[in-house]
């Protein structure tokens, strides 16, 4: 299931936001542009003086008009070469920054997308928009834009260059137009969904792959190794199918190209054979208008083999430009009103399909600087109200208030810095352990950091690392273990400092053996601070001040570990389950401190 | 299992060995694209002569004989292009998918592959490897096609003059070499604004995965502020590259342009002497220009064989990368074998030993994570002997280095901590086999609570599973997991943590639920389960606990419970 809800930009948006990216960068466009016009012209001197020398050679003339017509053309070559080099820089110099400012603005807005719209639309969306899409624009940027500007140049001015010879050998040669428009409007209807096809089954062909590669271990235990390998196999030949019918697609359009060349080419020579026949016009003006029209051939075909991936370029624009106009969020003016953790939620109601209520009217207060866990069977809602006094989802009913004011009316930056949250989506960052850390608090110096490890139990072993904090981790570099991931996590909680730590089942994602440390950091993490934890595990409610028992949408009981099980009630009963008749001795035991 | 053999030892062998079996299509291939070279040598030529012997003499005859033979050198050269291509492009997409399937296998072999590659670098190989090995064996063609253009223009130019053929012939290549001086500046500047591009793009992908736990905090700000400097030096080296770029084609520019000059200065004096025709003048400046093309293209051609030979070594080493199990021939016939671990000392485990019975639970605390995985790789056969110290692994009275990989699959399951799940459907997911009927599976998904993930959505069991399986949460991941451990139905279950995401009701669920899949009264089943739940421990029949690689104590749950260390471990 795909969906797009981030908005892709209309055509005239998009040019308007090129053009405004543009315009800070004036001047190299302009020198940019006289310098593709000026290789443009300089490129029309060698043909025609050839056919000058081809007329001087019928008419006898003098062999000093052969030299200067070399000199001629080893004069226009250097100056072609000058205003090419300068057309390829300056073009760079002035799209480039506009790519980087867009690219640039672009993240601005999708990081600062609101939550609730970022859930809905999914994360594959925006991932390739900033991945792909930038990768798209960027080459087509380098490689097709001055290609494109460059063969565009050298058609209309060799065409010019025909006209100029004799009008006549110019509309000979814009006959074969037709032809080639032909071809194109044969093609293009043809290849862009072919095109689209085959980025969808090498987009296939690497997903099996790439979860075969990852799942390869447990394809073993399971003996399903072969039906993998099948698979990939499968998911390869049909991407190489598709392939192979695009590119038999794009020679039957080449043998449409090569067809219109030999038209243009025959007109032109037969024009010529008949003008020279009642001397309207010269064998030397025939020859330039010929090379002319073969020396077409390159820009030509360059222009119709791109056109595909301007048009797939565009589309990636459009897209970029469609995240990069969103609005943009003001930094807020004030400082944040909130100044107490005082936590509350009132007659909070949810419903995710209208008519299926995931939680009704749950009302809870936390006091500033109180621990409460949220204990419950999977479906109680735990994880919805967590969700809900993150600020990352808006009830259907009722309110959220921290230091006594709503959410709701709070800027969002404010809600980040009054409330953090940790899910259990673990992620490392890619960068060094330091990079990871110092993202909660910029400038964060390594007194701060190491303290912040020390709390979540993490500074033994990120100073085992080999460059300790400077050891570059995530993605193809050193791996860490999903419960490392979270210990950085938390430590990030701590550099931020926020008022109020929501932790929804925080610490799920390590194994058992690791699990006890995360829960132990976690719970340092908590210290001192309103805390909201969504616990699928009874030992982290254990150490909260208050904890709630969710049940189909309800709270259905209130209060700390020694009077829920002293009440007997469904706490009771959950902790004698988990905890076996031996446990009831570290009840009485004395508590260890935390 | 088909024999397969060996792969080449040499990355030359690799490309041989692509071009051998591949010799049909490619040899005609080579063959046509060689035509098609020549004919686009030859348009400039025939022009040169429709303008000798139509146009200036205004011979009817001549220009429709001429003009005859210009659309038959189009037509050679269109349909000589078009099926040489489709030839040559068959064929190397075939060696690409061929080299991707290999790739895969030996990694997804039942042996398994010590690579000790990352799965990004492994799809580097199965992909942009295996592409740079399938062009090899274009480039082998249009290098073929260009030598001989090359040597046909050389003819006809000597044909026409042997002093401008001379100038030609050295003076193009010498135009080329000057570029190719400066050409490897330009190739380094290109890596650096690919590396560049990749790495701000790498970073602003990498936020936006970790997107939730960047806004959990409010780093937004700080992240835009780091992506701001990688973008800009991404902006700086595309802008030097372009500066090289844009020196080369400037270069470029004006040394074919200068030579054309030398030539139209020799070529037209030599025709105002009368020596050669204007037809002949028009071929030798068309010709000139034909020239550069497969000239650059020879001189190309280095460096891509360079990087085809790079490809190619890199994938040989990984095909002869070393089997992650050892495994031997003896088949196993007993269908409820005893396993037996004695003394084994690897890794961090120190003289470990223990033989679950049939029917036994047994469950396993470790203190851990490293000594977890050990166990768990030991199980499956994954801890070569040389790995080591003393110490073996029985399975039916057999040491299971000795059993067949199947053998040793059949009898023993093993489901890890980390789950991967495919694609497909919910039910595919549990029971790819559909070995299973209904009530069996019923069963199963009661066992392992998966039950509920199967009721939240309104396909049931026929609802997709998307590869990684994104749209479930860890818990449900982590009992769909279970519940395909347990469709196995394996005489020798082994679960490493197969409930650390999931609620404590629904644990209690699972402990239930497999205790009364597996262990109902007069079952042979064994399983054993690595964890540190007292759900789970409390059904197992027995409980070992591991501390510091060694088995520190064995009992029921209840019995252990004494013990300060196993409290500390499970209970807190």
């Amino acid at each position: 299931m795909t969906r797009h809800l981030l908005p892709i930009a209309s055509r005239r948006d998009t040019s308007r936001l090129a053009a405004a990216l543009l315009r800070t960068h004036r001047w190299p466009l302009l020198v940019a542009a006289a310098a593709f016009v000026v290789a443009g012209l300089a490129g029309l001197v060698a043909p025609w003086v050839l056919g000058d020398i081809v007329d001087t050679v019928t008419g006898d003339g003098p062999t000093s008009r052969v030299r200067d017509g070399a000199v001629l053309i080893a004069l226009a070559a250097v100056v072609a070469g000058v205003a090419t080099s300068l057309s390829v820089t300056f073009l760079a110099k002035a799209g480039e920054p506009a790519l980087a400012e867009l690219r640039e603005q672009a993240l601005d807005r999708a990081l600062h997308l609101d939550s609730i719209r970022l859930e809905e639309a999914g994360a594959g969306d925006l991932l390739s928009r900033m991945g792909d899409d930038v990768r798209a624009v960027a080459q087509s940027l380098t490689r097709i834009i001055p290609l494109l500007i460059g063969s565009l140049v050298a058609v209309v001015f060799t065409a010019g260059g025909l006209f100029a010879l004799d009008w006549r050998l110019g509309l000979a040669g814009l006959a074969s137009a037709p032809f080639y428009a032909l071809g194109l409007r044969w093609y293009l209807p043809r290849s862009g969904p072919y095109y689209r096809r085959e980025r969808i089954a090498q987009g296939e062909r690497a997903e099996v792959l790439v979860s075969g590669l990852q799942g390869a271990s447990t394809l073993r235990a399971l003996s399903r190794e072969q039906a993998q390998i099948d698979r990939i196999t499968h998911h390869s030949r049909h991407a190489m199918t598709i392939t192979l019918d695009v590119f038999r697609l794009l020679t039957r359009f080449g043998a449409r190209t090569n067809r219109s060349e030999l038209i243009g080419l025959s007109l032109v020579l037969g024009t010529g054979f008949l003008l020279v026949r009642d001397d309207l016009t010269t064998v030397g003006a025939v020859t330039a208008a010929a090379l002319y029209f073969h020396r077409l051939f390159n820009p030509i075909g360059a222009l119709l083999m791109i056109f595909d991936d301007i048009q797939s370029a565009g589309a990636s624009l459009a897209r970029l430009a469609g995240v990069a106009l969103l609005d943009p969020t003001p930094p807020p003016r004030e400082a944040s009103p909130v100044t107490s953790g005082a936590f509350e939620l009132s007659g909070i109601s949810h419903a995710y399909v209208a008519g299926r209520p995931v939680l009704s009217h749950v009302t809870l207060t936390v006091a500033d600087g109180e621990r409460v866990a949220l204990v419950g069977a999977t479906g109680a809602g735990k994880s919805t109200l967590g969700a809900i006094a993150a600020g990352l989802l808006e009830p259907t009913s009722g309110h959220v208030r921290i230091g006594g004011i709503d959410l709701a009316t709070l800027d969002p930056s404010h809600v980040r810095a009054g409330i953090a949250l940790v899910t259990q989506d673990v992620h490392v960052f890619s960068g060094t352990v330091r990079d990871n850390l110092d993202l909660a608090r910029p400038g964060a110096d390594d007194t701060d950091i190491r303290s912040a490890l020390a709390t979540v139990r993490a500074l033994p072993w990120v100073e085992a690392l080999p460059s300790g904090l400077d050891t570059v981790v995530g993605d193809h570099r050193h791996p860490l273990t999903p419960a490392q991931a979270q210990q950085l996590a938390l430590a990030r909680v701590l550099l931020h400092d926020p008022l109020v730590a929501v932790f929804d089942e925080a610490t799920a994602e390590a194994g058992s053996s690791g699990a006890r440390e995360l829960e132990d950091a976690a719970t340092a993490v908590t210290r001192g601070r309103t805390s909201l934890v969504v616990a699928h595990r009874l030992t982290q409610a254990q150490s909260a001040d208050r904890i709630v028992v969710m049940h189909e949408g309800r709270i259905v009981e209130e209060g700390s570990h020694a009077d829920l099980v002293g009440a007997g009630g469904r706490y009771a009963d959950l902790w004698s389950a988990w905890s076996s008749p031996a446990a009831d001795e570290t009840l009485t035991a004395p508590r260890r401190d935390l | 299992m088909p024999v397969v053999p060996d792969p080449p030892r040499t990355a030359a062998a690799l490309l041989r060995r692509g071009i051998r079996r591949h010799r049909g299509p490619l040899l005609g291939c080579y063959a046509l694209v060689t035509t098609w070279l020549l004919c686009e040598a030859l348009v400039p030529v025939v022009i040169g002569v429709i303008i000798d012997r139509a146009v200036a003499t205004g011979d009817a005859v001549e220009l429709a004989t001429w003009g005859g033979a210009l659309v038959l050198l189009f037509a050679v050269l269109s349909y000589s292009y078009r099926w040489g291509a489709h030839l040559g492009v068959g064929a190397l997409q075939l060696e690409m998918h061929q080299l991707r399937v290999e790739v895969s296998e030996h990694v997804l072999g039942p042996d398994g592959a010590r690579t000790g590659l990352l799965p990004g670098e492994t799809l580097s190989l199965a992909t942009s490897d295996a592409e740079t090995i399938g062009e090899f064996l274009w480039d082998v063609g249009y290098t073929l096609a260009g030598l001989v253009g090359v040597v046909l223009s050389a003819v006809v130019l000597f044909s026409i003059d042997v002093v401008l053929g001379v100038v030609v012939l050295v003076g193009v290549p010498l135009v080329l070499v000057v570029i190719q001086v400066v050409t490897p500046l330009i190739a380094r500047h290109t890596t650096d604004q690919q590396a560049g591009i990749a790495t701000a793009t790498g970073f602003a992908t990498d936020l936006v995965k970790g997107l939730r736990p960047l806004k959990g905090v409010g780093a937004e700000d700080v992240a835009i502020t780091r992506y701001r400097r990688h973008s800009a030096s991404a902006r700086d080296a595309s802008i030097r590259t372009a500066r090289s770029v844009g020196y080369m084609h400037g270069l470029t520019a004006t040394l074919s342009g200068l030579f054309l000059a030398l030539v139209a200065w020799l070529a037209g004096t030599r025709a105002l002497e009368g020596s050669i025709t204007i037809g002949e003048l028009v071929a030798i400046v068309g010709l000139t220009q034909f020239l550069a093309e497969p000239i650059a293209g020879l001189g190309q051609t280095s460096a891509q064989t360079a990087q085809s030979f790079a490809s190619a070594r890199r994938v040989v080493d990984f095909l002869h990368t070393p089997p992650l199990a050892t495994h031997g021939s003896v088949v196993l016939d007993d269908p409820r074998p005893r396993l037996e671990v004695s003394s084994v000392t690897t890794g961090p485990l120190r003289d470990l030993g223990f033989a679950p019975q049939a029917g036994e639970l047994v469950g396993i605390v470790v203190d851990d994570p490293i000594s977890s995985d050990t166990l768990v790789r030991l199980l499956r056969g994954e801890v070569p002997v040389a790995d080591r110290s003393g110490g073996h692994v029985m399975l039916g009275g057999h040491p299971v280095d000795d059993l067949t990989i199947d053998s040793l699959r059949t009898a023993v399951v093993v489901s890890q901590h980390h789950v991967d799940l495919f694609e497909g459907t919910l039910r595919s997911a549990i029971d790819p086999d559909a070995a299973l009927d209904e009530a069996e599976l019923d069963e199963v998904l009661s066992a392992s609570a998966a039950g509920d993930v199967v009721a939240l959505h309104p396909d049931g069991l026929q609802q997709p599973v998307t590869a990684g399986a994104a749209t479930f949460s860890g818990g449900q991941r982590q009992r769909i997991a279970l519940a395909r451990a347990l469709a196995t139905r394996a005489p020798i279950l082994v679960l490493q943590d197969p409930t650390s995401a999931v609620d404590a009701m629904t644990e209690q669920r699972i402990a239930d639920g497999v205790r009364r899949l597996r262990h109902h009264t007069g079952s042979e089943r064994t399983t054993v389960v690595i964890t540190s739940s007292p759900a789970i421990l409390a059904v197992a029949d027995r409980v070992l606990m591991i501390g510091e690689g060694r088995l520190l104590a064995s009992g029921t749950h209840h019995g252990l419970a004494l013990r300060d260390d196993y409290r500390e471990t499970v209970l807190r």
